[in-house]
């Protein structure tokens, strides 16, 4: 186990290296460039410019010095926000982001799992009904369209929330209520239905009705025998639910302005601010890969039956 | 005597009793479980609707969807000519202004304004037009924009899905027949390609290189045929040691023959079922990269630039949000009940039904 974690983890490298290396490339070879857009600079101005930011330099020069950059934590100067640097930017609006994704898997998964247990409990009853058709809404519309008509809904017509914003001293928490609902929504659903399918499953083994048999409570033949088996399927899901909230919240920041990563994201993509995008990549997939990582580990735990060769 | 005839005569199939018995195909025995599912032939109906009202939007009589009549701007869906709800917008206007001022008659300037409204909505033939779902901010006809745009959006899934299919197909097949190095480096670059945040580099991809309709399309397409390619391999994995391609082989077929011949006619049903959970994926991207400004531009239109237009305006318009977005629901909401219920009929046993 110890072994595979370990031959695991160094395997995230080349992956890091090579979506950075990736980026970098397809960033530059797409035409135009940061100061494209600036009208009529002299060519000795546009010159001193580039040299500032190293891109007079050959190619393979310029990917070198950024990789020595990023291994010493250094993402280098924004090209379109001239007072700040990456660092700056990103640390700033990554924990906005983090609180926001966070909360959001949590309440998907925690909510899915109960919404699961009592839907496969209560099998084809009102409430089962009830969740899996609000499940099969989750599934089926994307968050850019609930988003925006549960804001208009709960913030325009009924005036009950803030339309947009963030935490703040004034409004208090009542800001991320839309923003979580919006992202948490389609794996809220994909999970209640995953974790319903599969619990419906393992009721009809042999060895839960071993338990039964024994004359243990239902409560405890649930949490001890059932979940445990059952509950495999949502783990390797959560990996995609990672991915997908991930982006997900690049479209939810920019409906309800929220200052995370993912709304510069898009600005630094349009503005070809190079140094952005490449560290906004960063952040990104390091936070992907780590958590990817993280449920490999935890399935390895949960499932004895998998073998680490 | 010959071993194998070419043109054998079809002998009549009977079961132990010596009955005739028609044999049913996978097809028909599909068919006839999906007939069963209510939801799932909603769904069908609803695709094939959607789709035949987008292969013949240029024969309807719609309104250009790029054409811009200022005057219609804003205008909200109704029954009614444009005119007759113009003049009822203004009439109730007037109401609110002579309320404010609390007077009961209109003062001559108004009343020769209201009367001039009247005379160009009769004199213009262009008040006549009737907009049901409304005129968006550049007074476009909603209907016309939504029908295109749902032409854009799902042809993007279907020309997405094929794509996507032929190469995962194509690979999938390669890998898993020939396996040893090539299975390797394939399944490798796939696993890679995994855990690439690919949204973000189409994001990365769409903003740097321009935004037109190839390019987008490209861009999806480039990593939406890992999961077929990942199952195509299992397949054919699972199928190439069986009796029947042993007997292929001992009868001198080639690689290329037993592939396409043989394993990925077998594999099929399998295909089918994920196709369907790529065309919504697909059309769920489009709409995703458009909705953030990066996919299709105006005036071209597709369902996810609609609701971004929609989301502009939406405080005073609420329509020009929700019905693009009611529109767009309804077609996602059929292709999953269709694509369920295909999962059901063409793998019965399927057990990771979600």
């Amino acid at each position: 186990m110890a072994r595979f974690i370990v031959r695991r983890f160094l395997s995230l490298i080349p992956t890091l290296f090579i979506i950075i290396t990736l980026s970098f490339i397809i960033i530059r070879v797409a035409p135009g460039g940061p100061f494209s857009s600036e009208k009529n600079i002299p060519e000795a101005i546009m010159n001193n410019i580039l040299k500032k930011y190293h891109m007079d330099e050959p190619f393979l020069q310029q990917y070198l010095r950024y990789m020595g950059d990023v291994l010493h934590g250094d993402l280098g100067p924004s090209y379109r926000y001239v007072d700040h640097d990456v660092n700056f930017l990103i640390s700033h609006a990554l924990p906005v982001s983090m609180l926001l994704g966070t909360i959001s898997m949590l309440v998907a998964v925690i909510l899915g799992i109960l919404v699961g247990i009592v839907s496969s409990l209560r099998q084809n009853s009102w409430v089962d009904y009830t969740a899996m058709s609000v499940a099969v809404i989750g599934i089926s519309i994307p968050l850019f369209v609930i988003g925006p008509v549960i804001m208009w809904f709960f913030a325009m017509r009924l005036q009950w929330l803030p339309t947009s914003g963030w935490i703040d001293s004034r409004r208090g928490w009542v800001t991320i209520i839309m923003p979580v609902i919006t992202l948490s929504f389609t794996y809220f659903a994909y999970i209640a239905r995953l974790s319903r399918a599969s619990i419906l499953e393992v009721l009809r083994s042999d060895y839960i009705r071993t338990a039964r048999a024994k004359g243990l409570k239902q409560s405890t033949v649930v949490v001890k025998h059932v979940l445990k088996g059952a509950l495999l399927p949502v783990v390797s899901y959560l990996g995609p639910a990672f991915a997908g909230i991930l982006t997900g919240s690049v479209v939810v920041e920019q409906v309800f302005l929220v200052p995370g990563v993912g709304r510069i994201f898009i600005q630094a993509a349009l503005n070809r601010d190079y140094t952005l995008i490449m560290g906004e990549v960063i952040v990104y997939s390091l936070i992907l890969v780590v958590l990817n990582f993280a449920v490999d580990i935890i399935y390895g735990f949960l499932d004895p039956r998998i073998s680490y060769k | 005597m010959t071993l194998f005839r070419k043109n054998a005569e079809a002998l009549p199939a009977v079961n132990e009793f010596n009955q005739a018995v028609k044999p049913v195909s996978l097809w028909a025995d599909a068919w006839r479980r999906l007939r069963k599912n209510l939801m799932a032939l909603a769904g069908l109906f609803i695709v094939i609707f959607y789709t035949l009202i987008s292969v013949a939007a240029p024969l309807l009589p719609l309104f250009p969807y790029e054409e811009q009549v200022l005057d219609h701007q804003n205008l909200p869906p109704s029954t009614k000519p444009a005119g007759e709800v113009l003049l009822h917008q203004k009439q109730e206007y007037m109401k609110k202004v002579l309320a404010a001022d609390s007077r009961t008659e209109m003062t001559d300037d108004e009343k020769a304004q209201m009367a001039s409204l009247e005379a160009e909505i009769k004199s213009n033939p262009i008040h006549q037009r009737h907009y049901y779902f409304g005129t968006d901010s550049l007074g476009r006809d909603m209907l016309a924009r939504i029908i295109y745009g749902g032409r854009i959006s799902i042809l993007i899934g279907i020309v997405g899905t094929i794509t996507s299919v032929l190469l995962g197909v194509i690979l999938g097949a390669i890998a898993g027949y020939a396996g040893g190095g090539i299975d390797n480096f394939i399944m490798r670059f796939v696993d890679i390609m995994y855990g690439l945040p690919y949204m973000l580099l189409v994001i990365i991809m769409m903003a740097l290189f321009g935004r037109n309709i190839i390019n987008l399309f490209v861009a999806i397409a480039l990593v939406s045929w890992l999961t077929i390619a990942r199952v195509v391999r299992g397949q054919i994995i699972s199928l190439k040691n069986s009796e029947f391609i042993e007997a292929a082989r001992s009868m001198g077929a080639g690689s290329g023959r037993i592939i396409f011949r043989h394993l990925i006619p077998n594999s099929l049903g399998v295909l089918i079922v994920y196709s369907t959970l790529l065309f919504p994926s697909f059309i769920m991207s489009e709409s995703f990269l458009s909705f953030l400004g990066l996919g299709v531009s105006a005036p071209l239109a597709s369902w996810g630039s609609l609701v971004s237009d929609g989301v502009k305006t939406m405080e005073q318009y609420p329509w020009q949000l929700l019905v693009p977005a009611v529109v767009m629901t309804v077609f996602l909401f059929a292709i999953n009940f269709l694509g369920d219920g295909l999962r059901d009929a063409l793998d019965p046993q399927s057990k990771n039904r979600v």
